[in-house]
């Protein structure tokens, strides 16, 4: 497994895991909570960044040959195909997003539902690139 | 498979066993790229096929073969 599957890997089990415990605690407080717990979002993220550092580091320590090797072509296309299936799904969501607005769901709802949305997108790229890399391009 | 097929494997054995890795050196990219072009999974962009027959000293043509078949 090359160190860009790897990283791949990294973004997408940390995203799931720590974004996925944030919206769990968001459905779990209730709308009377206020919905977007702007604290818990910041711990979320730091949350984040560090795993995802503390594991990229112990990864690229086990091969810093390969941490230290810039992408090459193969690579470059895998995130480039990876990029525009996140984005069609990125577009296509923020388009049923601002259709559901126009309902008027309360503030606090939009902004979990367009963060859910680029989490999911990232999360979406992710998981594109590693099935690329599994199918060897 | 994709259509396009390489004697990569075979040069290889050809050239004192050079690994995958060593080849991967050569014409800068990982080992899992060569490894996907020569098991045919990934077709190299036309400055990578040049390197890889540059390596060899064979033309492109003895390395890559294209096939309408596939």
């Amino acid at each position: 497994m090359s160190f860009r599957e790897k990283s791949a890997w990294i973004s997408m089990l940390s995203m799931s895991g720590i974004y996925g415990f944030y919206f769990w605690s968001v459905v779990h407080a209730g709308p009377q909570a206020g919905g977007f717990h702007f604290g818990g979002l910041l711990e979320t993220i730091i949350a984040l960044v560090v795993v995802q550092i503390v594991l990229t580091v112990a990864v690229a320590i086990f091969k810093p040959s390969e941490a230290k090797a810039p992408r090459d072509e193969r690579d470059k296309l895998i995130e480039l195909r990876a990029m525009r299936v996140a984005y069609a799904g990125l577009a296509t969501s923020i388009a049923l997003a601002c259709f559901f607005g126009a309902f008027n769901p309360p503030i606090l709802f939009n902004t979990n539902a367009l963060l859910f949305i680029l989490v999911t997108a990232e999360i979406m790229r992710s998981a594109c690139q590693i099935v690329q890399y599994r199918r060897g391009a | 498979m994709g259509a396009i097929r390489n004697e990569i494997r075979r040069l290889r054995f050809e050239h004192g066993e050079m690994t995958q890795q060593e080849l991967a050196e050569k014409i800068k990219v990982t080992r899992q790229t060569v490894n996907a072009i020569e098991l045919g999974k990934y077709s190299p962009s036309l400055e990578a096929a040049f390197r890889i027959s540059a390596v060899f000293g064979k033309p492109l043509e003895s390395v890559f073969h294209y096939s309408k078949d596939s």
